[in-house]
C-alpha cells in the first residue's frame, strides 16, 4: 500500500490521534519486564522492550472469557455476550504479529470461533520493527520472524529522526490518515529507505538454533523416541509458564458458572496448558500424558510438528518466551540444539 | 414438599483455629443472601446462637487436637451427609502443625512460659486424619470466590475439586514479575492454586498455604531452588509453616 513518515517528536500526537477513536494498547516497563497495557500517552510507552510477560494474544483470546449465559432447563444457550471496543495493538513485534497469525489460522479456520472472530475484527496492529536482536532466548532469526513480513495493518520502522510506517491494509489506511503529522512519502523512496536500515539490522542477528527453517520439521519426525524429552521432564515442575507466555498456545478450558439463585449462569473459557497433570485425564482414571516428559515433548511438537503437518506454518515464532520464563531452565534453544546434535550425528 | 423443606442445612463447626475463615462468609455480602436462598444456616458460631444437631453439610474448621475434639468431630461425620474441610488449618494442619515440631512440655513452656496450670496441647491433624473429608476449601484464610463457587457446585450436585496445579499458573496469568527473579523465596511452585495469586500479586510471597501440590516434580524443583542459590533444608521454615503436618506424614511413609 502506502508509506509515511512520523517525527519522533509527533509520537505522542500519534497516540492521540488513535485514542479518538480507539483504546490503544502498548508495551509499557513493569519492574524490569514489560507489559501490554492501556496507554493514555505516548510518555507509558516503551518503544525499545524485550518481548513482554504475556503476548498480544490476550486481547484476542482473553485469559477468562464469559460467552454467553444460559437458564436452567433450556437447553440453548444465548447469543455471544462477548463485548469489544475498537482497539489498536501498538508497537508490536513481528514474532508477536506471527503469533497472531498462527491464532487467527487456528481460529477463522473452520469451524470458525465466532467470540475471537467478533473480537479479531475489531483490533488493528500496528507494528514495530527490532532493529536490534533482544537476547539469548530469541530464535527469530531461525523461525524467520525478525523481519516484518505480513499480518499487521501498519509497521513504524526506526530511521533515526522519525519512523517509517508502512501502511499494509485498509484498516491501516484508515487509521494513518487526515493528519498532517503523518507526512506522505513515495513508496520507492521509503522502501530503498527501509532496505538499508534492514541490511544494517540484519548483521546484528545472530542465528541460534543449529538446524534451518527446512530441516526442522525432518528433525522433529526423527525425535519422537528421543532421550532429550526424558532430561526435559525431569527439569520441569509443571508450573505452566511457558504455555501462558507463549505467543500460539491456544488451548482453553471451558466451564459453567451458575448464579447464586441457581436459575441461570455463564459460559466461560479459560486458558488452559498442557503441562498441567490434569490437561490431558479424562474419565476412567486415564491420563493420556501422565509424565512430565510427554507434556514437554508434546508443547515442542505443538510447535514444530503438527501444526506443520496440519497448517503449513511453524507455531514457534522464535520469541524466546518459554525460555525467559521457565523456572527449570528449560530452554528451546537448547532442546532444539540438543535434538539437532541427536539427528545430525545418526 | 414446602420451600423451606427444600433448603439444604449447613453446620459450622469451630476446632483448634482463629475462626477467621467463619468470618470471611461474613464479607460475603450480598453472594452470602444468595446462598440463604438455597441453604439454612443452623450453625454458626461466628453469627448465630442456636444450634442443632439436624444438617446436611458440615463446616469444618481448625485443627483436631484433642481427643476431646475426635470425638465431636465422629459426632458430626455420623450427622452429615458431607463434611467440607474448611481453611488450611482443617485441611492441611496449617500453622498448628508448627506445634508437632515440639514435645508437649516444650510447646507449653514456648507459649506459656513459666504458668503453671494443667494444658492439654493435644496433637494437631488435618480433618482427614481424622473422618472422611468430602471436600476441601483451602486456604488462610479461604478465598470467598472459591467458597462460593464451591457451594454452588455442591448444590448442584457436581461436587467441587480444587486445582491440582501450581500457584505460578496464576500468577503468570497476572504478569506479575517472578518473585524468585527478585531474590525472594517464593512457595508458589509447590504450592495449589486457587488464590488467584493473591499474596504475590501484592507484593508478598506465597506462603503455601494452600497446602503442598498432590505431584510435585522432585528433581525439578530441587534445581529451581540450586539454580537461585538455595535448598530445601535452607526454607525448611517456609515449608513447616502452613504445611508441616504433610512434610511429617511424607517422612513417616
Amino acid at each position: 500500500m502506502r508509506y509515511v513518515y512520523l517525527e519522533k517528536s509527533d509520537l505522542d500526537k500519534m497516540i492521540q490521534h488513535l485514542k479518538k477513536e480507539h483504546r490503544v494498547v502498548a508495551p509499557v516497563a513493569k519492574e524490569n519486564l514489560f507489559v501490554f497495557a492501556d496507554v493514555e500517552n505516548a510518555e507509558e510507552i516503551t518503544l525499545e522492550y524485550l518481548p513482554t510477560i504475556l503476548p498480544p494474544k490476550k486481547y484476542f483470546f482473553p485469559p477468562k472469557q464469559v460467552l454467553g449465559e444460559f437458564t436452567m432447563g433450556e437447553t440453548k444457550m444465548s447469543s455471544t455476550t462477548v463485548e469489544v471496543e475498537p482497539t489498536v495493538i501498538f508497537a508490536a513485534h513481528t514474532c508477536d504479529i506471527d503469533g497472531m497469525e498462527c491464532l487467527h489460522t487456528v481460529f477463522r479456520n473452520d469451524p470458525v470461533d465466532p467470540y475471537y472472530k467478533k473480537i479479531e475484527k475489531e483490533i488493528a496492529v500496528i507494528g514495530y520493527e527490532c532493529m536490534f536482536p533482544c537476547d539469548e532466548c530469541a530464535t527469530c532469526v531461525t523461525m524467520d520472524t525478525h523481519v516484518p513480513k505480513a499480518g499487521y495493518d501498519a509497521m513504524m520502522t526506526d530511521a533515526g529522526d522519525k519512523f517509517i510506517i508502512h501502511i499494509n491494509s485498509k484498516k491501516g489506511d484508515a487509521l494513518i490518515s487526515n493528519n498532517p503529522i503523518f507526512k506522505e512519502v513515495e513508496s520507492g523512496t521509503a522502501k530503498e529507505e527501509i532496505k538499508k536500515l534492514r541490511a544494517a539490522k540484519l548483521k546484528k542477528f545472530d542465528v541460534k538454533l543449529k538446524a534451518s527453517y527446512s530441516e526442522l520439521p525432518g528433525i522433529f519426525a526423527d525425535s519422537y523416541d528421543s532421550d532429550v524429552w526424558e532430561g526435559v521432564g525431569k527439569r520441569c515442575v509443571s508450573c505452566g509458564n511457558c504455555t501462558a507466555v507463549c505467543p500460539t498456545c491456544y488451548c482453553f478450558d471451558m466451564y459453567d458458572e451458575v448464579k447464586l439463585d441457581i436459575s441461570g449462569g455463564e459460559r466461560k473459557r479459560v486458558w488452559d496448558s498442557c503441562q498441567l497433570e490434569e490437561f490431558a485425564e479424562v474419565a476412567g482414571n486415564e491420563n493420556f500424558r501422565e509424565e512430565r516428559s510427554s507434556r514437554q515433548r508434546h508443547r515442542y511438537y505443538r510447535k514444530f510438528d503438527y501444526p506443520v503437518k496440519k497448517y503449513n506454518k511453524f507455531f514457534c515464532t522464535g520469541c524466546g518466551r518459554c525460555t525467559r520464563a521457565c523456572m527449570a531452565e528449560i530452554s528451546l534453544v537448547e532442546t532444539v540444539n540438543d535434538i539437532t546434535k541427536e539427528n545430525k550425528n545418526v | 414438599m414446602s420451600e423451606d423443606k427444600k433448603k439444604v442445612r449447613i453446620a459450622f463447626f469451630d476446632f483448634a483455629c482463629c475462626e477467621g475463615c467463619q468470618l470471611q462468609l461474613t464479607y460475603l455480602n450480598e453472594a452470602f443472601l444468595g446462598v440463604l436462598e438455597h441453604c439454612e444456616i443452623v450453625n454458626f458460631r461466628e453469627v448465630i446462637s442456636d444450634k442443632s444437631d439436624d444438617y446436611d453439610i458440615a463446616f469444618i474448621e481448625g485443627s483436631i487436637t484433642r481427643e476431646c475434639d475426635v470425638e465431636r468431630l465422629k459426632k458430626i461425620r455420623k450427622n452429615a451427609t458431607y463434611i467440607i474441610a474448611y481453611g488450611s488449618c482443617a485441611t492441611i494442619g496449617g500453622i498448628n502443625g508448627l506445634r508437632r515440631r515440639y514435645t508437649d512440655e516444650e510447646a507449653k513452656e514456648i507459649v506459656y512460659p513459666g504458668r503453671e496450670f494443667p494444658l492439654e496441647a493435644g496433637w494437631p491433624r488435618p480433618v482427614h486424619e481424622v473422618v472422611k473429608v468430602d471436600f476441601f476449601l483451602h486456604g488462610c484464610p479461604v478465598n470467598n470466590d472459591e467458597v462460593v463457587l464451591a457451594l454452588k457446585s455442591i448444590l448442584l450436585g457436581k461436587g467441587y475439586t480444587p486445582p491440582t496445579h501450581a500457584v505460578c499458573v496464576e500468577c503468570k496469568l497476572k504478569e506479575n514479575v517472578c518473585l524468585f527473579e527478585k531474590g525472594q523465596v517464593c512457595m508458589g511452585p509447590v504450592t495449589r492454586a486457587g488464590c488467584d495469586a493473591l499474596c504475590p500479586s501484592w507484593g508478598n510471597t506465597c506462603y503455601g498455604c494452600r497446602g503442598i501440590l498432590d505431584n510435585p516434580a522432585e528433581q525439578g524443583q530441587t534445581d529451581l531452588l540450586e539454580k537461585y542459590g538455595y535448598t530445601v533444608d535452607d526454607i525448611k521454615e517456609k515449608f513447616d509453616l502452613y504445611n508441616t503436618c504433610k512434610m511429617e506424614a511424607d517422612k513417616n511413609e
